[in-house]
């Protein structure tokens, strides 16, 4: 027997009024792990999910942090629509495109998503799987390969689509216009990210059928007509991309519905928008959400930078940047948090000192009786003390557990809602810091009332009938 | 093994202080059995906590087994108690929570320590008193004689010079509180213990080889 064994004994023996004590640490200790967890793992994920995007081309009218969050994180809606033309002229070997010396400049489009989980779906050329480079090296497959829509082939497609356009425009009759360019069947494939796999059970040769915004929301529907087989599954990146579904641009371009959202119109000055959209287009002015680039050298971005100081209608955001500030801001709402974590085991704290303070008057004969035995004050102090840090310890490892069963429960919601992809089996180092430091707390608390037990008079309470 | 040489004992009641027990000289020898009787009041509680080092005398030598607990301090009281004093209480005082054997053990715990062959020793001395099947008893399971022999096995575990008992048969009846008795002076007399009992019962008393009342040991000076 040792002096932890009767302070094991004394918190069973008023086993109801541990458990709840307990519940205030482990309701603590699990919001601050919480805290900490969404913190870290927000932070890794965001940091660790810039992988390749060096530079994103988006509407000028969004913040960066809105073309940021929304081209790689998958987060909130489109925040508008960028021309054509940005990603023309980065691709040219003339004016930005030469002085920046792009290596890439892959054109994306959103909007649509599919499955109840909303995984979002990116229109965009093959070049995102032979270009774009992830973490230095292209997106691996973990079984298939890409698409064969090619920039070429979105050109060809987009001349025609624009020729039609201004046919219609300008109300040539229907027989006379050139023939709106067909949906090609060869082009119905895409490529799925590896937790659209995996949650929704798809493989090699299945089919995936787009909807129109999100899935349950006003105004969604399907999109039968831009169904496509899936030839690729990317393997797992730990990023948005795993959660993200790649289908050609020209099936986004040619969806059923999306005939007058194709092309940007201009705000002419004196002009309606009802003339403006009679006026003639251009390729130039379809339109997009993003276009990923990677200039080539550290000139490059000072280049983009000053290119697109003064664009009328694009930016260009820059994840390096803008991931970190806004890392910076989430940390002050963690911080801001974990104050209150901190007053919540504060509380827990004192209503341990409370709980264990209060049975010192029944316990006094108890600890008589052990002082008569030849206990001294210091190990009567030990017990007492003992009693608050286990009671602490058991409910900051209860803490900590429930705090990772409920990144497992939350996992895919978290996922889905902010992009954060909560690794629940992981065991970190401060979670055994927090352990000892709640139990610390704990020992601390339980020493006004050990100095109070270890105060008890032997001889008067030794008297008493059991 | 005990010299008491002008001891006394008061209590603050208010503005007074009562004289709780006085002692102008009393000695016992090692291995006696000694019975202090005396009228309700007169001390012999009190007296046997002093000999424990459970309270200090106010004044006063008190020597037990070759210390002197006036000249020491709280701490050094507790653990003289631990190691060479066993007590057995009126009301047994068993910790409810815990079993007859971690009672025992607790003795061994806060006596000389959790030491490797404590629970071993607390066994064997609850098979020699009979309770080997109910070792994992707690107190509330137990008779009262069951209590009792366990709360002997405590007073014993560490191998006491010195064995002080506080009424202990002052809850039972004559027949089991003789059985009792018999197993402890028989423990003692075999492992020649000093035994030290306060009693009001005179059949208990005359059982032992000495009885000392308290009265006659109480100085002319203190009694007034």
């Amino acid at each position: 027997m040792r002096l932890v064994s009767i302070s094991l004994r004394n918190l069973r023996v008023r086993l109801v009024a541990t458990v709840l004590t307990m519940m205030s640490i482990v309701v603590a200790t699990a919001l601050y792990a919480g805290i900490l967890t969404m913190a870290e793992q927000t932070k890794a994920r965001y940091e660790g999910s810039i992988g390749g995007y060096q530079a994103i081309a988006g509407p000028n009218g969004a913040s960066e942090l809105e073309v940021v969050l929304n081209t790689i994180f998958n987060v909130g809606e489109a925040p508008g629509l960028i021309p054509f033309a940005v990603c023309q002229k980065l691709r040219s070997g003339r004016g930005i495109g030469r002085r920046s010396q792009v290596r890439f400049a892959i054109p994306q489009a959103r909007g649509d998503s599919i499955s109840r989980f909303n995984y979002p779906v990116v229109a965009t050329v093959d070049e995102m799987f032979t270009k774009f480079e992830w973490k230095r090296a292209p997106l691996v497959f973990a079984a298939g390969g890409p698409f064969t829509f090619s920039y070429g082939q979105l050109m060809e497609m987009a001349e025609q689509l624009t020729a039609y356009e201004n046919a219609r425009r300008a109300e040539v009759d229907v027989d006379a216009r050139p023939p709106r360019p067909l949906l090609q069947k060869q082009w119905r494939e895409c490529v799925i990210g590896a937790r659209v796999a995996r949650t929704l059970g798809l493989k090699l040769g299945d089919v995936v059928t787009p909807v129109h915004g999100k899935v349950g929301e006003f105004g969604s529907h399907d999109h039968p007509e831009a169904s496509c087989e899936i030839v690729g599954i990317l393997a797992s990146t730990n990023s948005p991309i795993d959660s993200t579904i790649y289908l050609p641009l020209g099936i986004h371009l040619l969806i059923d519905g999306h005939e007058q959202g194709v092309f940007l119109d201009p705000q002419v000055p004196g002009k309606s928008p009802a003339q403006v959209e009679s006026m003639p287009t251009s390729v130039g002015r379809i339109g997009l959400t993003a276009v990923i680039t990677d200039p080539k050298d550290h000139m490059g971005p000072q280049i983009l930078r000053r290119e697109f100081g003064s664009h009328p209608e694009a930016q260009v955001a820059w994840p390096q940047e803008v991931v970190p500030k806004f890392l910076r801001q989430i940390g002050n709402a963690a911080d801001a948090l974990a104050v209150i974590a901190w007053l919540v085991l504060f509380v827990a704290a004192v209503s341990i000192t409370v709980a264990i303070y209060n049975t010192m008057n029944e316990r006094r004969r108890e600890i008589a009786i052990m002082r008569s035995l030849g206990a001294r004050r210091a190990q009567i102090l030990t017990i007492i003390t003992g009693e608050a840090a286990l009671l602490s310890l058991f409910g900051a490892l209860l803490g900590v557990g429930l705090c990772h069963v409920a990144a497992y429960a939350f996992q895919e919601h978290v996922e889905d809602v902010t992009g954060v992809f909560l690794d629940w089996a992981q065991l970190r180092v401060w979670e055994l810091w927090l352990v000892f430091g709640v139990t610390g707390i704990g020992a601390v608390a339980g020493f006004a009332p050990a100095v109070k037990g270890s105060m008890t008079q032997v001889a008067d309470n030794l008297a008493q009938n059991y | 093994m005990i010299h008491l040489q002008g001891v006394s004992k008061s209590y603050s009641r208010g503005e007074h202080a009562v004289l709780a027990c006085a002692v102008d000289r009393l000695d016992v020898e090692a291995g006696e059995q000694v019975a202090l009787v005396g009228r309700s009041g007169t001390g012999k509680t009190t007296l046997l906590h002093i000999l424990a080092g459970i309270l200090c005398a106010d004044a006063g030598e008190v020597a037990v087994v070759g210390e002197r607990l006036d000249q020491l301090g709280e701490a050094a009281r507790d653990r003289h108690r631990g190691r060479h004093i066993g007590m057995v209480y009126q009301t047994f005082n068993l910790l409810q929570p815990f079993t007859a054997l971690e009672n025992v053990l607790m003795g061994a715990l806060f006596g000389r320590g959790a030491a490797g062959d404590a629970r071993d020793r607390a066994e064997a001395l609850l098979r020699e008193v009979g309770l080997a099947d109910r070792m994992h008893h707690r107190p509330a399971e137990l008779s009262v004689g069951q209590v009792q022999r366990v709360a002997i096995c405590r007073a014993l575990i560490n191998d006491p010079e010195l064995v002080l008992m506080d009424e202990p048969l002052g809850n039972q009846d004559r027949a089991t509180g003789g059985q009792v008795l018999d197993l402890m002076l028989k423990i003692a007399s075999e492992q020649k213990k000093t035994v030290v009992m306060v009693t009001h019962d005179p059949a208990s008393a005359e059982r032992m080889q000495r009885t000392v009342d308290l009265a006659t040991l109480r100085g002319q000076e203190a009694a007034t």
